[in-house]
Order: structure tokens, then sequence, then C-alpha cells
């Protein structure tokens, strides 16, 4: 990486339906702006996040995973 | 604004040139003409402010309608006044928050750093002006010492006359400070200046507890003025309880506003010909709390006195109730069935997805290159159409799409718009109605979570919604067509405990229509209340019993179980099964729903004398002795009722709630009877809550003497030869107090029967006091997480009477929309188990938080489809793979992790 380029991390975001997901949602009529290399994956609890769903996102190359419920 | 073409894009608000000051915000930060009122609304729909709105005003702009996308924008709308015929009528008006504008004494409006609760509940908001920043007004620097004042507009008379308690600040104030402190980037310095602090409620007092613990200051005092200072800052002189005047700058103050009735209310209901109270709320009886004083009308929330959110949504369900009660033989006549297609058997067929990539008006392809995602779509696997819809939420879209997913032969859809969780069920119909199952569905939110908050990077955003379609793709390709499982619902209710919760409860269930089973393992109704004398507004008790008892032996929908307790119970929502023992052996009841109401027991004390000396009595077994006629009231000279026996302590670390009243109740019956009584009642806090404030005034107009304690100086009771004598620390005096007395009253705590049986079978939870816990503390304060079971009355906390028939009223609500369906769908999206793979280990029903599995007589695991709720706990935690979730397999979760 190159001193200019600034790091940018990719995260899973695992996000329970019934509350952080509905926040993303809501960021979005608020028009609150983040960047974009965040992608949220629906879960219906946090008690469905297995543990490899974790592994698996690292494998895929992601920099961070987030679980929020 | 015509709310069926309006998709709350939001550009009307965008182009409005007009800005005024935001209501929702109480006045911070600024708002459009063009607006929503928050970003929570339901419907999500914008609206114009005609009285400031300048085309309105000046016949010129209309940049709202030149750029809506949708022509939702209509400036001839008019006001419409209709006639509604309807049975019954609910008044939920609400209150006003105090305003302490025009009071010199609050220095509120002068001074831009004295803010109300309400505009500090807003600067603490993620949605607030501020964005959640902690920031004081006049500067928006961040402040390091913020004050509370309590009571302000509550317990005044001399200028604001509102003599009653409004219920809720203390907690608000507490909750307001502890989150302040959370907020802050330095160590706040939060102080509560108050006279009692009224917490109350369920697992309140721990939150006060904790709160000092945080570092919260908490000053017993009166506020004698609040003045300001060169920078802003404020400066309060106020007196402490021994008298001292004292002084102290804070950089905030937030005053803690309280209830009151608005104007436009109070003339509503003088035109319904609606009784108030003197505190002009709506007045009702405790027997009858959501009743008002003109027939068919019912009244739920603040409305009907100070109260916070869980007694409002208490009432709420309880009015409902109410009203539905005269009207139920109604009940369905104006509902229509809906009729679908056949549904097409998909299952072994090759996927065939069709992708919907919907541009929102400007809303998604005003960022999102949608021709481009939509080209790329065509690409992915098991792809077969893909279409660009302008608005896909349209009837006539819909329409459209169920046309294209029959004639393309399509057997999963995806959409790429907005949210599932306010579209899924739209388009899930949609599937219905072209034969489709409809789990055979997936969204792609490219709105909400890509072009809303993407809107500066159309690059990245279009790159964004390509992955989230790439991944819903992976998903609906994997997805299975689902079913729903269709329970018969027994009509009837088993109502445990036969108090006033319980018999209130069987009456309205009967009122609506519906048999119960009540039960009760005494071999009387009635309960506790059989030991009460009197209501809060001091209404005797037994006879109102009485009444109860005659309805219920005459209702033939209620068959009474006396003597008889709980054998077993089996079952679930709509079917449960349970054994009773009673005097005539056993019987097995079937039944659709179950309430529990088996109340608490009175805390028996082993101290102030209490066991030794008959004239140390409790408080029921003071008014059962008046009630039998073993006490004479007018033969008591010198009353003492101690505060606190057995609550707010260690051991029992909750407020009972009602023993403040009580005790005031008694001690106003002893002046009553006896005016030249000496009554001194020896507390912690005098929690008279709500419009019982004023029973607390008169009582000291009376010249009953209420002396304060606290923990660590707890009275002293001592037998001596001319009576007892009560020795207790004064706090005015600073030094300790002798009383005399012939009868010591002892407010003792109201504790939990710990029913641990009564859980088990009906898989409840119950918290650390033995308080069954609730689905929510909030907004469910009647049901369980187990469907189907409902409580009401002291098992779920202490209570006074009529906040126990209230309770009874919403559980039968509630319990009524299980039972108005002869059948009830449960959705298809529950976990299964793979015997081949279960071992038995027992991992998956110890973790299941809705007891949902149980093991089978071969030792394994089996999932009950009608108690499971999707949670995929079960499937997170088998170390076999037996578990899966149906609708969020590991395959399908899996799939859309690896197209990432």
């Amino acid at each position: 990486m190159s001193e200019n380029e600034q790091f940018q991390p990719r995260i899973a975001a695992f996000l329970c339906n019934w509350c952080s997901y509905g926040a993303a949602d809501l960021a979005g009529v608020s028009r609150l702006q983040y960047p974009p290399n965040i992608h949220v994956i629906r879960i219906p609890c946090t008690g469905r996040m297995s543990p490899k769903f974790i592994l698996q996102a690292f494998r895929q190359g992601v920099d961070g995973v987030w679980v929020s419920g | 604004m015509d709310l069926d073409k309006c998709i709350a894009c939001g550009a009307c608000s965008d182009k409005c040139p007009k800005r005024i000051p935001n209501e929702y915000n109480e006045g911070l930060d600024k708002r459009k003409a063009a607006y929503v009122r928050y970003a929570q609304a339901v419907p999500l729909k914008y609206g114009i402010d005609a009285e400031n709105c300048i085309y309105f005003q000046k016949g010129k702009c209309k940049a709202c309608q030149k750029f809506c996308p949708t022509g939702a924008v209509n400036y001839d709308q008019q006001e419409e006044v209709r006639d509604i015929k309807v049975g019954s009528v609910i008044i939920s008006a609400g209150f006003k928050p105090f305003d302490p504008t025009p009071y010199v004494q609050y220095s509120y409006a002068n001074f831009p750093n004295v803010v109300t609760a309400l505009e500090f509940e807003r600067i603490l908001a993620a949605s607030g002006p501020w964005m959640g920043h902690l920031v004081r007004p006049s500067d928006e620097a961040e402040p390091k010492k913020i004050a509370w004042i309590q009571c302000v507009g509550s317990r005044e008379v001399n200028t604001c006359d509102h003599p009653y308690c409004s219920a809720v600040c203390c907690m608000y104030a507490i909750k307001e400070a502890v989150i302040a402190k959370e907020h802050s980037h330095t160590d706040l310095d939060a102080a509560i200046f108050f006279m009692d602090m009224r917490t109350f409620g369920k697992d309140f007092e721990r939150y006060y507890e904790g709160a000092q613990e945080d570092g919260v200051r908490f000053i017993r005092s009166r506020i004698h003025s609040i003045s300001e200072l060169e920078d802003r800052s404020l400066q309060i002189e106020y007196a402490t309880e021994d008298g001292q005047a004292r002084m102290e700058t804070f950089d905030m103050v937030v005053l803690s506003q309280g209830l009151e009735t608005a104007p436009e209310t109070i003339e509503l209901c003088q035109k319904l010909d609606i009784n108030l109270s003197p505190g002009k709320f709506i007045s009702t009886s405790c027997f009858e709390p959501v009743t008002t004083s003109r027939p068919g009308v019912y009244v739920c929330g603040a409305l009907a006195g100070p109260k916070d959110i869980p007694l409002s949504v208490m009432e709420a369900s309880a009015a409902a109730c109410a009203a539905a009660g005269k009207l139920s033989s109604a009940r369905g006549s104006l509902a229509q069935e809906q009729e679908f297609p056949e549904e097409r058997p998909v299952a072994g067929d090759i996927p065939r997805v069709g992708v919907f990539v919907c541009s929102c008006g400007i809303n998604i392809a005003g960022v999102v290159d949608v021709e481009a995602v939509a080209e790329y779509a065509k690409t992915l696997p098991y792809v077969t159409y893909v279409r660009n819809n302008l608005f896909s939420c349209s009837q006539d879209t819909q329409d459209k799409m169920a046309e294209v997913i029959a004639e393309e032969g399509l057997n999963r859809v995806v959409v790429a718009a907005c949210t599932p969780r306010t579209h899924e069920p739209l388009f899930q119909e949609t599937l219905v109605n072209a034969g489709l199952n409809k789990y055979l569905f997936e969204m792609a939110n490219i709105r909400n979570q890509d072009s809303w908050v993407h809107s500066g990077d159309p690059a990245a955003a279009t790159e964004k919604a390509k992955d989230l379609i790439r991944m819903a793709v992976a998903k609906a390709a994997l997805l299975a067509p689902l079913q729903e499982v269709q329970l018969e619902v027994t009509p009837g209710a088993l109502i445990i405990g036969g108090g006033v919760s319980g018999m209130n409860a069987a009456l309205n269930l009967a009122a609506q229509g519906y048999t119960s089973h009540l039960v009760e393992r005494d071999n009387a109704l009635g309960g506790n209340a059989r030991s009460l004398r009197v209501t809060a507004q001091n209404q005797p008790i037994a006879p109102y019993l009485d009444e109860l008892r005659e309805r219920i032996e005459a209702e033939p929908l209620i068959t009474v179980h006396l003597n008889t307790t709980l054998k077993e119970g089996e079952g679930f929502v709509g079917n449960f099964k349970t054994t009773l023992a009673g005097d005539s052996g056993e019987e097995v009841v079937e039944h659709g729903v179950t309430l529990i109401c088996t109340g608490a027991g009175e805390y028996k004390p082993n101290e102030y004398l209490y066991g030794q000396d008959p004239r140390v009595m409790t408080h029921l077994e003071i008014d059962q002795a008046v009630l039998g006629g073993e006490l004479d009231l007018s033969e008591v000279n010198k009353a003492v009722f101690i505060q606190c026996v057995g609550s707010r302590d260690p051991e029992r670390p909750y407020c009972s709630k009602v023993c403040c009243t009580h005790s005031v109740e008694s001690a106003l019956a002893i002046k009553e009877a006896n005016p030249e009584a000496q009554v001194v009642i020896l507390y912690r806090d005098i929690r008279t809550f709500g419009e019982r404030e004023l029973l607390y005034k008169e009582a000291r107009s009376k010249g009953v003497l209420f002396v304060r304690y606290d923990l660590e100086h707890k009275p002293e009771v001592k037998a001596t030869d001319d009576g007892l004598l009560v020795t207790v620390r004064d706090h005015v005096l600073d030094r300790d107090l002798l009383i005399e007395a012939d009868l010591i009253g002892l407010a003792t705590a109201i504790v939990s029967n710990r029913s641990n049986d009564l859980a088990q079978m009906f898989k409840i939870p119950m918290d650390s006091d033995g308080w069954f816990l609730e689905a929510h503390q909030k907004l469910r304060p009647v049901d369980f997480a187990t469907d189907g079971v409902f409580m009401a009355g002291l098992a779920h906390y202490p209570k006074p009477l009529e906040e126990a028939v209230a309770q009874a009223q919403a559980a039968v609500a509630r319990a009524v929309t299980v039972l108005s369906s002869k059948e009830m769908m449960l959705p298809g999206t529950v976990a299964f188990i793979d015997q081949r793979k279960c071992v038995g280990c027992g991992v998956c029903w110890t973790v299941c938080p809705y007891q949902a599995i149980t093991q089978d007589d071969k030792g394994l695991a089996v999932v009950n489809e009608a108690l499971c709720k999707g949670c995929g706990t079960c499937v997170a935690s088998c170390r076999s793979g037996a578990p899966n979730l149906r609708g969020f397999t590991n395959q399908g979760v899996m799939a859309q992790i690896m197209a990432l």
C-alpha cells in the first residue's frame, strides 16, 4: 500500500432483524452518511450467529466482522 | 399530500425553501415547511405545514410539487369533516409537558442553559439537534456539571397549581443523568435536586441505586433560586434538609417538568360531558380504571392520571377490552376473507430467479446506476429474468410482477429496493398472488442501506448494490418453499388465581363471550383484597368483592374451582391441557390461553417487636382487625407507622409501591375516627405518586406528622410499662425523637410466592425478586415471550388494586387476540432437527429461550413448531449440526457470506 492510499477495511455486518437492522434502515431515513465498505447480512437474532459465519467471512477476505443485536 | 403516492423520498423537504423551528426537537433546530415529523413516523409520509408554507401564505413557490417524483403534492386538499358510527370511544389524548416559561422562579425563559427535560431528551437523542452530542445551548460547549431540578410544575400549589405528583419525573431524571454521563467525554458531574425520590416501579429502585453507584449525586433539598453568571453558567441557591443554605454552580440546569392535561383536551372532555379529577385528569373509579363517567367512553394513558409507558400500554389494552366487551357480538362482522390462487409446486425444480431492481423514483436511481446493476444481475447464476421498476411497490407494478412470475416460470424472486422490514410482506403477497410460496423471496436493501447513506459516492453505491444483489441471489437460489402450520384454537381460558385480577379477568372474558376456568387454591375467591379496607379513593373494598363474587356465580361461562391446585400442564398457545387437583379429585382442562393471576404475599418481619407484641401489626392485619371489628380506630390515641419494612433493603431491593399510600389512608382513618390522636409516619421517601399526593397533603393538613429516617438509622421499638416507645433520628433537628405509641403499623413488603412449578409448567421466566418477567417491560407488560400466556396483578409486581384491575382487563384483551380466531397460522421460519445428526446432548434444549425443544422417546431433540420463534440459537449452538433454521439455513447464510 502506498502512503497516499488509506487503508479501507471491508466489513461484514451481521445485524439482528429486530434492532440493529432496523437502526441501519433508520440511518437511511435520516440520511446519515457512512463509508460504503460495509455489507449487511440480516439475521433473525444474534442467537443465530454461528462462529462459522465469522470464520467464513474472514476466509472471504473481509477485514472486520461486526455482530450487532 | 397524497399518502398513496408519497414514497417518503424527502425531495419536497429538500427543495422547500422555508425553514422554521422544529417542534420535534423542541425548537432546538430547524425543519422545512414540507416535512416528516420524525424519522420513525408510521406511515412514513411527508406533509406540508400550510401555516408556514410560502405557497399557502403568499401564493408562490410550489417547489415541492415541481420536484416530487410521484406527483404526490396536492395543494387542493381540504380538511374533511366525516361522521363515523362507532359502538365505543376510547380517549387517549395524553398529556402536555408542563411549560415553565411563564414562571419566574424557574428562570427558564431568560437563561439559555436552563432547559426542560424534554429538550434535554432531544439533546441526548441521536436524531436530535446535535446528533446525541452532549452540549449546552448557549455556546454548544460540552457541560461538565449538570443539575436536575425535580417537581417543576408538580407538588406545587403556590403558583402553578398542580398539587399532584407527576409520577414519572424521578425516573426520567435518573435516566437522563445516567445517559448524560455515558455521552460525556469528561467525568460529568450530575446532581439531582429532589424532595422525595419516587422510584416505585418494577426494577426502578435498582436503577436508582445503580445511578448512585455511578456517581450521580442526589441532593435532598428545596431550591431557592437560579441565577446566571457572566459565562452563562448557573448558580443554584438551595436549602438542605437540615435548613443549611448552600450554593453551587452548574454549566447547565435541566427542569424535570411535570405532566398536565392540555387546555384543548380539557375542553374536549367538557364537550363530551366527561368528569375530571381535581388535577384535571379524566376521573375514573379504582374498580373501573379505564371507564369514564360517560357510558361507552373509555380512557387510557396519562389522560387518566400521570403515568409511565408500561402502565399506559397496559391501560391501552384494558380500554380495548372494556370497549370491545359490549360490542363482542359484532366481532368480525365487517371482515372479508381473501382468496389466493393454488400454490405451484417448485420443489426439485432448477432455480429460476427473477430480479426486480427498483429505482424508487430517484431515491435509488438518483445515486445508483440501476441500469448497470440490472445488467450485472443478468450475469448471476440461476437468474433468468431481470427488470427495472420505477416504483416496485405501486399497485400496477405489483400486478405486472405477478404476471411476469407466472409467464416466466420464475420460482425464486429477489427484489432490490427498500427494506424487508417494511416491504417484505407486500412482495410476499405478490408471490402468493402469482401462485408461488411466499418464502421463495429475498430482498436486497439498496435504498435504506445503500443509496440513502452513500449519496455522495454514486460509483461505490452502484458497486455495493451489485454486491447486495449478488448476495441476495446466492441465498435465494437455496430457498425452499415452507409450510405454515395451522393450529386449532380451544376457545377457552384457564385463569390461575381467584383474587381481584383473576375475578376481573374471568368476568371480562365472559363479557367477550369466552368460557374460563377460574382456579383458586384457597376455599374462597377474593385473594389479598379480602384483607383490604379501602382503595386510594376511600371506596370500601368488601362490598366490591361481594359484587364480583355474585356476578361470577351468576355467570354460566365461568367455572370456579376452589381448593384446587395445578398438578401438571402441557401444550402451547391455542392448545393447553392442564390437570387440576381439587376436592373432588383430578380434572383435565383444555384451554387456548392461560392467565397467571397468582398474586403475592405479605412479608412477615422479625423486627420492631412484630410477633412479640400484639400492638405491632402489619398493614393487612390492621385492615383485617378494623373490618372484623376487633380494632376500633376511635380508641387509637398514639399511632406510629413505619415504612419500608422489608422493602428497599439489600434482601429485597425494590419498592412495594402501595405502602406509602396505605399508611396515609390508615393515618387519615385514625384522624377521622379520633381527631385528637397523634399519628406519626416514619418514612424514607414518601411515594404517594400521581393524585395520591393529595392524600399526603390532606394528611399533613390534618396534623399527621411525617419524620424521615434512613436505612443506616432505622427506628427502634421498645415495649415499656406505659406502652410502646419508638426512637428515631430526625434529620431536620438532627437528634433522636422518642415517640410513644399504642399502635404500630408496619408497612411491610409485598413478597413473591415464588411459584417455580408454575414457571416451569407454562415456560415463563421469573426475575431475581420472584416477579414473573413479561415479554417486554415497557411495550408488552402483560404478555410473556411464550405465546398464549398472560399475567395480571401482584404476580407481576406490587401494585394497587386499580392497576391490578386494569392489568386483568389488558390480559383479557391480549388473550382475546388468540381466542377470537378458530385457528392460527404459525410462521414457516422455524427450526428443525436432522435426527440422524443429533446425539441428544441437550445443548439445544438448554439454550432455547422459548423452551421449544424437547427430548423425544429416543432421547433426541425435537422442535415444537408452535413454540419456536425462529431465533436460530439452537442452530448456532449445536456441535453436530443437527438443527437448521428454515428461511435462514446454514447453507443460505453461508452462500450470502461467500458472495460477499
